[in-house]
């Protein structure tokens, strides 16, 4: 099976003033398309730091393996092409939302097809732009709530708009760091089946968690221990 | 696409892009009303030095230049010069029509010019200066009924462009301060005003009382004092230059009867080898009359300097030519012993400390630039600093590091473009009623403004105790401070009792300078948007090349 995003004895070092704290120390991993993983660990063990790297919103240390994507090395990405990766290929939601406060809900969720898009394409495709925004927020359960500032939802209605955003440009991979943290059972189920849906769909999965039940509803679980995957 | 939608969210959903706009604002409006003042006071020295004796100055005193008329021509016909006029200078006794109250008569030590009024106007606009003019039928609601102006036949501009009374006699006009009578007024007019009741009076307007008796000593062609000669003149007008040391001791008279009472009109000449049969000198003729000044103007654009050494070599040409002129009874004096300068030149003992002062203002403008510069630098780094989280989840979902500039350039663009107008506004509105305002600050305040100010001040008291009362801390807080402010205000009320900032006797000019430099204008201007542009752009540049997830981090 060819593998869509891998990483090969991957290092990354904190420097926190003059100390040198290392949290993946060679960890491997491999996901292939349409797959559906899991990574589980304790707190702190650097789930977080891993999905991070897999995104290529952080770099790895200069001795670390190479982290491919569809065969490619994220080291050698330029920056538009690294720009697109991060707008394209893949959708990230991270544990702590991150919206911009001062959008809207839809268009916090909308946020990377406007950053792709020129005035012209944007207004080409505006309504069809729009249109998906408004649906996966339904789907979310926030179709009721499109014009409120995200100051003004619960956290886990945050995190859903988040979701919404990741999925907005269709990415080959959504990278999720515990997408259902913050939402009690019903609610986290809601999207869990969500994501199972997409992914029956085609959408490759790497999803944090430490949640065992939701670990259990991926295909395989990856863990990481002192550094390393287990 | 986003960069535009998102900035212009940043701009209209918050309160700091307002407190932004109004800290450029006062930094562009003080350093543009700073500058102005500043140079306006620096122009209207130039202005006035300059509108004193011309862009360049012959002169030989007391002995003056005979042929006077003939080294005109030379001059106007220089392609650098506008005009020439000659003058008499020289100092004299003025005694006043009016006593001081004890006795006697004013007498003043004043300096006398003696003048071609028409010609003096095309070098120095002798005309514009002359005080007492018809008034404009729009100008004479503001002023009083029993205002000499109000005659219907006042036609002062007229005699005092001739220097002639309307019975016939020579007049002379008076720079406006001679008069104790004339108060300027603190929108910088003058009044007549009787002494002993402080009101308006037409009996004290000097122009139209009798006459004054003017002293002047002429010096002998052996170069001692001769006896002095004393003559009446008519006061025809007042002469307002706007330089206080000139206007309190300068008298315009006639240019003949000027070179008549100081021997310097056309006399006999005497020859030094004939001499006639009682052994006297022979009488050779009529020597030319003499001019001790020429005052001249340069043609629009031509430098002082320039014009100053096209005018020494006029000289030169002029000596030649009535030297090799048999017809000419009389030598004018060596080259060298003329003194040609240009009016920098000759002022240069008032110059000399305004220029210095220049030097200091220049210093202090660059520290107000600096430090309004550093004021605006720091309030965008402050605001972007606040938005690098944004700028991580901007990054994370793909945007450019150029897209995420452009956010900020155009936020700090659009802060410094709408800051600067409304600061140039500002300064404008400041500027243009800069007197009115010095003004307002010489008056004491009214009552009711001190009552109300108290009123304030009870008020706002009243809503903090019941902030207190209520346990809100923020309405506590906030209507204590306004209480002190209002406190503040309603004390210098109290105690305010109007001063002059800008006493007419100490400065040169009676008025502040009121007119903006279009050039501060537009630099500041463009310093404001500048400044607010890299003070947005440095901070917004350096997050957009941090990795998302550091940028994400920061709290
Ligand atoms: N920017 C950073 N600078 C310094 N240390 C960091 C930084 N980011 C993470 N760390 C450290 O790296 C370690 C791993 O962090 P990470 O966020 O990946 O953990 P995690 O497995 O996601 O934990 P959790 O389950 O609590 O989210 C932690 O000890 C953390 O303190
Ligand atoms: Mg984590």
């Amino acid at each position: 099976m060819p593998m869509l995003l891998e990483a090969e004895h991957v290092r990354k070092t904190y420097r926190l003033g003059r100390h040198d704290v290392p949290v993946l120390k060679g960890a491997s991993m491999a996901v292939a398309e349409g797959e559906w993983v899991s990574i589980v660990g304790s707190s702190g063990s650097g789930k977080s730091t891993l999905l991070h790297l897999l995104g290529g919103l952080d770099r790895p240390d200069a001795d670390s393996g190479p982290i491919t994507f569809a065969g490619e090395d994220l080291r050698r990405f330029g920056a538009a092409r690294q720009n697109r990766y991060r707008n394209h290929d893949i959708g990230f939601v991270f544990q702590f939302y991150h919206l911009l406060p001062e959008l809207t809900v839809l268009e916090n969720a909308m946020l990377p097809a406007l950053v792709g898009v020129w005035l012209p394409q944007w207004l080409r495709r505006k309504h069809e732009l729009r249109a998906r925004a408004t649906e996966l927020l339904e789907v979310c359960g926030l179709g009721h709530r499109l014009g409120h500032r995200p100051s003004e939802l619960s956290g886990g209605e945050r995190q859903r708009v988040a979701i919404a955003r990741a999925l907005i440009n269709r990415p080959r991979v959504l990278l999720a760091d515990e997408p259902t943290g913050n939402l009690d059972i019903h609610t986290g189920g809601g999207i869990l089946d969500l994501l199972a849906e997409r992914h029956a769909a085609g959408l490759t999965m790497v999803m944090v968690t430490h949640d065992a039940a939701v670990a259990a509803r991926a295909q395989r679980q990856v863990r990481i221990v002192d550094g390393c995957v287990a | 696409m986003y960069a535009s939608q998102l900035s212009n969210r940043y701009l209209t959903s918050r309160i700091i892009p307002f407190i932004a706009v109004a800290a450029v604002g006062l930094c562009v409006a003080l350093v543009i009303i700073v500058v102005s003042v500043m140079s306006g006071f620096l122009e209207m020295v130039k202005v006035s030095g300059k509108s004193l004796t011309g862009d360049v100055v012959v002169s030989r005193p007391i002995t003056g230049i005979p042929a006077y008329a003939e080294l005109i021509r030379e001059i106007e016909a220089l392609p650098e010069a506008e005009a020439a006029s000659p003058v008499v200078e020289t100092f004299g006794l003025l005694r006043m029509p009016y006593g001081s109250g004890d006795g006697g008569k004013q007498v003043e030590m004043v300096e006398v010019w003696g003048i071609e009024p028409e010609s003096l106007d095309r070098v120095l606009g002798y005309r514009s200066k002359l005080y007492w003019k018809k008034p404009a039928e729009s100008e004479l609601a503001g002023i009083a009924e029993t205002d000499p102006r109000r005659d219907p036949f006042f036609d002062r501009e007229a005699e005092g462009m001739a220097l002639r009374a309307k019975d016939g006699t020579d007049g002379v006009v008076l720079g406006i301060e001679i008069s104790p009578f004339n108060r300027r007024q603190r929108d910088g007019s003058y009044r007549t005003t009787d002494p002993r009741t402080g009101g308006q009076s037409a009996a004290y307007f000097m122009a139209n009382t009798e006459d004054v008796l003017l002293t002047l000593v002429p010096v002998s062609d052996s170069g001692s004092l001769s006896g002095e000669k004393k003559r009446r003149f008519s006061i025809v007008n007042e002469v307002q230059s706007g330089l206080y040391a000139v206007d309190e001791s300068r008298v315009f008279m006639p240019l003949a009867a000027a070179q008549e009472m100081l021997l310097l009109d056309p006399r006999p000449v005497m020859s030094r080898t004939e001499f006639d049969e009682n052994g006297r000198p022979k009488e050779l003729g009529t020597g030319p009359a003499r001019a001790t000044t020429i005052a001249v103007r340069a043609k629009p654009g031509v430098d002082p300097d320039t014009l100053r050494d096209a005018v020494e070599r006029a000289y030169v040409r002029f000596y030649q030519r009535v030297t090799a002129d048999p017809g000419q009874l009389v030598d004018p004096p060596f080259p060298d012993s003329v003194d040609i300068s240009t009016w920098e030149q000759r002022l240069a003992n008032f110059i000399g400390p305004v220029e210095k002062e220049r030097e200091l203002m220049r210093t202090l403008f660059s520290i107000v630039y600096v430090v309004c510069a550093g004021l605006v630098l720091a309030i965008f780094w402050s605001i972007v600093q606040e938005k690098t989280r944004d700028i991580g989840i901007l990054r994370a979902v793909g945007a450019s590091r150029s897209g995420v500039l452009w956010i900020f350039l155009r936020y700090g663009l659009l802060i410094g473009i709408v800051g600067s107008i409304v600061g140039a506004l500002l300064a404008w509105a400041v500027v243009d009623n800069i007197n009115a305002i010095h003004d307002l600050l010489g008056t004491p305040a009214p009552a009711w403004l001190q009552v109300l100010a108290w009123i304030g001040v009870a008020a706002s008291l009243a809503l903090a105790v019941m902030g207190m009362v209520r346990a809100s801390a923020l309405q506590a807080v906030v209507w204590v401070f306004i209480t002190l402010g209002l406190a503040a205000v309603a004390l210098v009320l109290l105690q305010h009792r109007g001063f002059l900032v800008w006493d007419p006797s100490v400065y040169y000019f009676s008025r502040i300078p009121s007119s903006l430099d279009m050039n501060t204008v537009v630099t500041t201007m463009i310093g404001g948007v500048v400044f607010s542009v890299i003070g947005a752009s440095i901070p917004a540049a350096r997050a957009a090349d941090t990795d998302p997830v550091k940028s994400l981090r920061y709290e």
